[in-house]
């Protein structure tokens, strides 16, 4: 059974994190009231609330094992996976609270895609990477899934280089080209949300430049989440930014003021490089 | 050793060095007998093969069923035999020790079933395959009163199917949690994830798999001593006794007749020779599919 959260609480902005940017153009794609993470007895996160502004970039950082992959992870359910794992308190998401135990979590994944630190591609044809997930989820003729792959690649900047060679493994693609499939396959799925799990670390830099103007793309039509360990990135990439520190949501804020006028003192020490 | 001399330390000790210099040479000697041992032995075993078996080579060797000795005759019927029976029991074995391998990596993993499933199939991948034919000798040739070559085709496939789960579990074992996650990402279910992903990217080594245990069947006589028994006749009939060349060669190497004899090193040619090809398929056919 989903519960069906009333309307009026979807735009609140949370009382305690006093997060949300002040002057958010966006209405809020999905909300984290409340979130406690378990890894079997270990208490991974405490008491998480954060908004994820619709078509924005949310980049959320901070050092090794302060919990933003594992807040990453919650928010497509990937926890489920492993026993032991669990989450309590609510992610809402299109009016549902998405950690309870009825959501169709592959009707969920669906509609919030995910793309990893390491480029995962398919032991199949770079084509067959793409309309994998589609064929998961709709049923479209040879010719409309020609135009989707296309789309999906064309979108991802891979078009030019790897349309003479669909019918090639994908194994055989660079990192950065990998990475890019990767992504044209989680877009081709037509999600809402994208989650990127630290998607250029092991990239080298033109690869990942290419990445990050992607995500400026990107955000004019998904609402994304980026997990990422450099700075500088969440300062490009970002609209707005969440500091975890030891499993606590430090502070959040636009981009601007998080990498000028942070309010918390761990905040500063952090991107000032001074720890973590 | 003047090379390192000249670099020595005159605080370093001169005997360690010399020490590790002798088990260098030693360590790689012995490798190196080891590897001229095996050698050696195959190239005797293929060489006096070739030596005995090519003289019986002929047309009439693939046309003609086994006859009386000093009739003239060929191995037709038990060519065709073992590969009716060596088919049929990788049909019945592979898919069987696929599914069993996948639960035993994707679904069971260390729950307690799982762990007797392992157990058990390890059991049978070392139990004497004469044991096996015994056991199928009971369940399915008593029962129906007759030898048949289905009844040898089910012990082979008992045979092959051990090889076949221990393969596709260790090789599902080295697929990357990260492209599970991948695929479990994109919603895809679980069964899709292991099929078309993970199943997929390890397919080469599966195959191999698959190919041991042909290469393990191909050449079985015990089990098939009680369930097809062997036939001097030309039949295809699965629910008669079924010639196959490791019966045949059995029953002429120990013959008395120079013909039959023959027509055993020969039919041991055959055999070497179909499991060598169908590895150099396989490893052509595979070579795409590794990553």
């Amino acid at each position: 059974m989903s519960i069906e959260v009333p309307v009026k609480t979807a735009g609140m902005t949370q009382p305690d994190s006093a997060a949300a940017p002040k002057e958010a153009p966006h209405p809020v794609a999905m909300q984290v009231k409340g979130l406690n993470f378990y890894y079997g007895t270990s208490h991974a996160l405490h008491d998480i609330s954060l908004d994820f502004p619709e078509r924005s970039v949310t980049g959320m950082i901070g050092p090794s094992g302060c919990g933003k992959s594992t807040l990453l992870r919650v928010l497509n359910r990937m926890y489920d996976l492993y026993p032991g794992q669990r989450a309590t308190g609510e992610v809402i998401f299109d009016k549902q609270n998405i950690l309870n135990s009825g959501v169709d979590l592959n009707v969920l994944r669906s509609r919030i895609g995910m793309v990893f630190q390491k480029p995962t591609p398919f032991p199949m044809s770079i084509y067959d990477n793409i309309a994998f997930g589609i064929r998961l989820h709709e049923r479209v003729s040879r010719s409309e899934m020609d135009g989707r792959v296309e789309d999906a690649l064309r979108r991802v900047a891979l078009w030019p280089e790897v349309q003479d060679r669909l019918s090639a493994s994908a194994t055989a693609l660079s990192g950065g080209q990998q990475q890019r499939l990767c992504i044209a396959r989680t877009i081709a799925v037509r999600p809402e949300v994208i989650l990127l799990d630290e998607p250029t670390s092991a990239l080298d830099p033109v690869s990942t430049a290419r990445i990050e103007e992607l995500l400026d793309e990107l955000k004019t039509e998904f609402t994304i989440a980026i997990v990422t360990h450099n700075m500088q990135q969440a300062a490009r990439c970002a609209d707005q930014v969440a500091f975890f520190y030891m499993g606590r949501l430090i502070e959040v804020d636009s981009t601007a003021r998080m990498f000028t006028t942070p309010r918390e003192q761990q905040t500063q020490d952090y991107i000032t490089g001074r720890f973590g | 050793m003047k090379a390192n001399n000249t670099l020595m330390r005159a605080d370093r000790s001169a005997s360690l060095l010399w020490r590790r210099h002798i088990c260098d040479k030693l360590a790689t000697g012995l490798s190196w007998l080891g590897m001229l041992i095996v050698v050696f032995m195959l190239g005797s075993i293929l060489w006096t093969l070739f030596k005995n078996g090519l003289a019986g080579m002929s047309v009439h060797l693939f046309t003609m069923s086994m006859a009386a000795p000093g009739q003239p005759g060929g191995l037709a019927n038990a060519i065709v035999g073992s590969l009716i029976q060596t088919g049929l029991a990788i049909l019945i074995g592979a898919p069987a020790g696929l599914m069993t391998g996948i639960y035993l990596a994707e679904y069971g993993t260390t729950s307690r079933m799982a762990r007797i499933v392992r157990f058990v199939s390890d059991m049978l991948l070392s139990a004497p395959s004469i044991l096996i034919g015994l056991f199928i000798y009971m369940m399915l040739v008593v029962p129906f009163g007759h030898f048949s070559g289905l009844s040898g085709a089910v012990a082979l496939a008992i045979l092959a199917m051990p090889i076949v789960v221990r393969t596709t579990e260790d090789m599902l074992r080295l697929v990357p949690v990260a492209m599970r996650e991948a695929g479990i990402a994109l919603g895809a279910p679980k069964w899709r994830v292991i099929l078309f992903i993970c199943v997929r990217a390890v397919r080469a080594g599966i195959m191999t798999g698959v190919l041991l245990a042909v290469a393990r069947v191909a050449g079985e006589t015990a089990p098939l001593l009680f369930t097809s028994l062997g036939n001097s006749e030309w039949s295809l009939d699965l629910g008669r006794p079924m010639a196959s060349l490791p019966v045949a060669i059995y029953q002429y190497a120990g013959s008395a007749y120079q013909d039959w004899m023959q027509q055993a090193w020969t039919g041991a040619l055959l055999v070497t020779l179909g499991v060598l090809i169908i590895n150099i398929v396989v490893r052509v056919g595979t070579r795409g599919g590794r990553s």
